[in-house]
């Protein structure tokens, strides 16, 4: 494998002045990328995997420090002019970054977009970079690349944009391309798509891949080589498998480790999250950074820790990997139930055909004189968007019921119908066999202490001005009745209860991480004593090592409470991991819902077995498991009649999908399909999860 | 598009409607009395008196207000009193003459305001950020007429290098004539350029941090391109609405620099005819003001629009 390296980092260094001090965001980091590999580098927030890939770009800005060497097809980079450097980027390095919806120019058309490179590196006329242009669109699969020329961003969908900067990216014909997180805002069915396509291009043109990602799974799918960073050094270095099958340093054993299993028998067993906190990178110890949160750490671990050689290229920075190869990371036991409430009232809270609907944007739609204020009055009748299209399900006392769904499935809309937030255009929401729509003054109140939610992103529901005691207090004193003189220890049970230290009390959010603030959040929707929590994607803002946590914690205050969820992610493992039940929405509708085992097994609905084949597994032995591929890149792409999956369904039967509404079928009591195909030719899809097996 | 056009423009004119009754309105409570001005001070009671029958004055104010608006409908704003022409030419005229004036500081407040802006953003907190920022805080920071005045006293007093005021006549140079403009068009955009270099500023550096700006440096485009075909592009958005605020403003500032310069145009006709209390002559020319006024807010949006692409193309394509 190893041809002479393209790409050769030799301890990097990159630094920054802060008020704090010294801030270090990369410490000697070196690695290499040869012709035709794909070089993983993983890490959390904060690991500094994306300084490492402006470095090499050589775009960081003058207030970094930079120092070691980059050395590209045995030139050193870090010595060429700035209009050098210049010359290189997008010609012989180039790169793709994370965000697809903003990394495009909202203002330019697509075709210059893409052959701007070729015109500013090779020189040619505008004519014959618009040939290579559409040539280049062609081979990332996006289709109708002559229209494209014309377009702009706006007009195609994330997962298109992302082919465009893919295609933007090669169409010099680099010898190394940059991926910084290409996938990450995608939806995982569109993701498995560009995944594909990356594949493939690697395989075809033979280029050296610089891989950035946090997802581990990602990099089993994509990757050569690994490279695991933690607070900007190296902690482990190897060929996929080995990282992946016997992960060395503990910091990795711990990051698989948090993974929630996507598999129908270990779901609901506790997670090992990693605890502690992510170090400050401007007081990083000279020894173990990792040491703080290691639980294995000792005196030793003190000392300065240099990559020890595993064999077979295989390393890390640890000085007890080899006698650690063997232990596994460990699983905290679950806390002693305190204060355990027995549920004060029944709370089952139905949906019954809910649906709403929202008036589009956009300048299409027909004109009609109407009348305002009884005058003539131009109007323009926009056209309309089934966000919520006719959804019922029941969640009895102490269940959790799963939602999953993809960006514009209407998941979060759903949401905030159900517990009242918003209005819905038609349909009812019933409480305790109570119609919700129809409670006011004190009835509704009451509801709304019951049944509380816990939002996604836990920075924009804190004020900065307010200390995290004042902030649960105030959630107490919104919206229970506890005295004044008891409200401070109420508050600090919650803290208890959310695992918060008291000595938080009165610390501001900014000096909390993300897990911590997700965690007053769920002290703020607890203030109430409610019976039932709507958590829409209360981790997905958060790193995997601290989302483990979070789902912990979820999980025991559902026992220790007995609280019901409605439980909504686009992730099926975690929605798997901690749902009793699942409920998979496409484009407005439930297609099917049924107990999480049998949503993970056959027979399944054709979107969610999509949906299962699409997520990327951390387990080498299943890099390339089966797979169905989805037509399309826009993860909601929706008919407005017979089946709503019809435009992306790889088995679709024919026009009775595009015309005929499909009927509820029912494989099982409970589990129900919405799909045309007979339940027979269903039960024969084999299972698209891995076969059971022991973990390590 | 086409339904947004219309939309607007039944909407300006309902504007119009209402402002011609708001005018009409405060220009009959307006003190003094009409019949004097034509008949003189000096006039006798059944003078005065003919007069008001001959025009109607006595009759309720809504026939009055029907014989001037239908008249305008027919494209006849009235008879000057005091000039003793018709109203349309005179304002034609005086028009032309704001026109040029008005769309030459214009042209210089958006092009000199956008370079400023830009560069105070490429140089962001540098000297000569500093430098351009104060420049326009001084121009924004005293009245048309000072600046005025001051120029009048170095350039056409003191100097001797531009003619003080006035706009020459079609027998002058064409140079001449241009130089007639040099002194207002300076002072108007000194006092207006702030807003544009400010705004250009702070849009620029906004659109300098975004992911698309990296990714045209991360493709190796030189800075030039990147600043002016991939920054400035986005960044014109936000100007764009502050140039259309502007014509307010200029507007405003075109009314006291005429004065200051006797340049003959619509700002110092109003003012002349509020002096001399020619009703029709004020409404006529209040009206054409709001008429403009509205319509190059109108420009302004239809601009907004066809620079920024998500207006321009709705649709999405698959
Ligand atoms: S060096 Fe010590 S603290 Fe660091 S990872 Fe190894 S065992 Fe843990
Ligand atoms: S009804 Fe047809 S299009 Fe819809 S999921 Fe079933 S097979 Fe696919």
């Amino acid at each position: 494998m190893s041809q002479s390296a393209l790409l050769s980092v030799s301890n990097l260094t990159v630094a920054y002045e802060t008020r704090k001090g010294r801030l270090k965001a990369l410490d000697g980091v070196s690695f290499s990328v040869s012709t035709g590999e794909t070089l993983a580098l993983v890490g959390e927030s904060g690991s500094g995997k994306s300084t490492i890939a402006l470095a090499t770009m050589g775009l960081l800005g003058p207030e970094a420090a930079i120092s070691g060497s980059i050395s590209f097809e045995g030139r050193d980079l870090a010595g060429l002019s700035a209009e050098d450097r210049r010359k290189v980027r997008g010609r012989d390095i180039s790169v793709v970054f994370q965000d697809p919806f903003t990394s495009l120019n909202p203002s330019l058309p697509i075709g210059l977009q893409v052959a701007e490179p070729l015109i500013q590196h090779l020189g040619l006329s505008r004519n014959e970079a618009m040939k290579r242009a559409i040539a280049a669109l062609t081979e990332v699969g996006l289709p109708h690349p002559e229209r494209l020329l014309t377009a702009y961003p706006h007009q195609l969908s994330g997962g298109m944009q992302q082919r465009v900067l893919i295609a933007t990216a090669l169409v010099c014909d680099p010898t190394l391309v940059v991926l910084d997180e290409p996938t990450t805002a995608l939806d995982v069915t569109v993701e498995a798509r560009i995944l594909d396509l990356l594949d493939e291009i690697r395989r075809s043109r033979q280029i050296g891949m610089l891989f950035i990602t946090h997802n581990l799974g990602v990099v089993n799918r994509i990757a050569d080589r690994v490279c695991v960073i933690y607070a900007g050094r190296i902690v482990e270095i190897g060929a996929k498998n080995d990282v992946l099958n016997a992960p060395s340093h503990p910091y990795t054993k711990g990051l698989l480790a948090s993974l929630p299993r996507l598999s129908a028998r270990d779901h609901q067993q506790r997670l090992a999250p990693i605890g502690g906190r992510f170090p400050d990178l401007t007081a990083l110890p000279q020894g173990c950074a990792f040491a703080p949160r290691c639980p294995f750490a000792e005196a030793k671990c003190n000392e300065p820790q240099p990559l020890h050689p595993l064999g077979d290229g295989h390393a890390a920075r640890c000085w007890k990997a080899e006698a650690l190869r063997q232990t596994p990371w460990p699983v905290p036991e679950a806390p002693k139930t305190i204060a355990a409430r027995a549920p004060a009232m029944q709370g089952e809270l139905a949906v019954r055909d809910l649906s709403k609907i929202y008036a589009l944007g956009g300048s299409g739609g027909a004109i009609r004189w109407t009348r305002r204020f009884g005058l003539p009055w131009l109007k323009i009748e926009r056209p309309i968007l089934r966000a919520v299209d006719g959804v019922s399900f029941a969640i009895p006392a102490g269940e959790v019921l799963g939602l999953v769904g993809e960006s514009g499935s209407g998941k979060s809309t759903l949401a905030r119908l159900a517990i009242r937030l918003i209005e819905p255009n038609g349909g009812d929401v019933v409480f305790n066999d109570k119609s919700v729509n129809k409670l006011r003054g004190k009835a509704l109140k009451s509801f709304r202490q019951a049944v509380q939610i816990i939002f996604q992103n836990p920075d924009s529901s804190l004020n900065p001005r307010r200390t995290v005691g004042e902030a649960i207090a105030r959630a107490v004193t919104l919206h229970t009745s506890v005295p004044g003189k008891d409200r401070h220890n109420h508050v600090e049970n919650l803290m208890d209860r959310v695992g918060l230290p008291r000595s938080y009390y009165d610390r501001y959010p900014h000096q909390l991480s993300g897990g911590e603030k997700q965690r007053i959040g769920i002290a703020r929707a607890l203030a109430t004593d409610p019976v039932l929590v709507v958590c829409d994607e209360p981790v997905s803002a958060l790193d995997v090592s601290v989302q483990a946590t979070v789902l912990n914690l979820l999980s025991d205050l559902r026992d220790q409470l007995s609280l019901s969820y409605l439980f909504i992610s686009h992730d099926l493992s975690v929605v798997a991991h901690i749902a009793d039940r699942i409920a998979v929405m496409y484009a407005g509708k439930i297609v099917e819902v049924g107990s999480t085992t049998a949503v993970l097994e056959p027979p399944y609905h054709p979107y969610t077995e999509a949906l299962l084949a699409a997520i990327p597994l951390p387990d080498p032995a299943l890099a390339n498991r089966h797979r169905t591929v989805l037509k399309s890149d826009v993860a909601n792409a929706r008919a407005d009649t017979g089946c709503p999956f019809h435009p992306r369904c790889s088995r679709k039967l024919g026009t009775i999908c595009e015309t005929v509404t499909p009927p509820v079928v029912e494989a099982a009591p409970g589990h129900n399909i919405v799909c045309h195909i007979p339940l027979k030719d269903l039960e024969r899809v084999p299972s698209v999860l891995p076969p059971e097996r022991v973990t390590s | 598009m086409i339904g947004y056009i219309v939309q607007r423009l039944f909407a300006i004119l309902v504007i119009l409607v209402v402002m011609s009754m708001l005018i009409f309105g405060v220009t009959q409570i307006l003190p003094g009395n009409v019949a004097y001005v034509i008949a003189g001070q000096f006039a006798t009671p059944d003078v005065v008196h003919a007069i008001e029958l001959k025009l109607g004055l006595n009759d309720p104010i809504y026939v009055q207000y029907w014989r001037w608006a239908s008249g305008i409908l027919r494209g006849d704003l009235g008879q000057s009193l005091v000039m003793e022409r018709p109203v349309g030419p005179i304002i034609a005229d005086a028009l032309g003459a704001s026109a040029i004036l008005a769309s030459c500081s214009f042209v210089f407040v958006a092009t000199i305001g956008i370079t400023l802006g830009v560069i105070a953003a490429v140089r962001q907190n540098k000297a000569v950020d500093h430098g351009i920022s104060i420049f326009t805080y001084v121009g924004i920071s005293v009245p048309e007429f000072f600046w005025g005045i001051v120029l009048v006293i170095v350039f056409a007093r003191y100097l001797d290098w531009l003619p003080p005021g006035g706009r020459g006549d079609a027998s002058d140079s064409l140079l001449t004539r241009i130089s007639y403009l040099v002194l207002p068009t300076a002072t108007l955009t000194f006092t207006l350029i702030a807003h544009v270099s400010r705004m250009t500023r702070s849009s620029m550096i906004e659109t300098l941090r975004t992911q698309y700006v990296r990714n045209a440096r991360a493709k190796g485009l030189p800075e030039r391109v990147v600043i002016w075909r991939h920054a400035l592009r986005n960044a014109l958005l936000p100007t764009i609405t502050v140039l259309a605020v502007d014509i307010g403003w200029l507007i405003g500032g075109i009314v006291v620099v005429e004065t200051v310069f006797s340049y003959p145009g619509l700002g110092r006709l109003m003012i002349y005819a509020l002096e001399r209390h020619d009703l029709p002559l004020i409404q006529g020319s209040i009206l054409i003001i709001t008429a403009i006024y509205c319509s190059a807010n109108l420009l302004a949006d239809l601009l907004y629009a066809f620079v920024n692409p998500k207006i321009r193309y709705g649709n999405a394509v698959r």
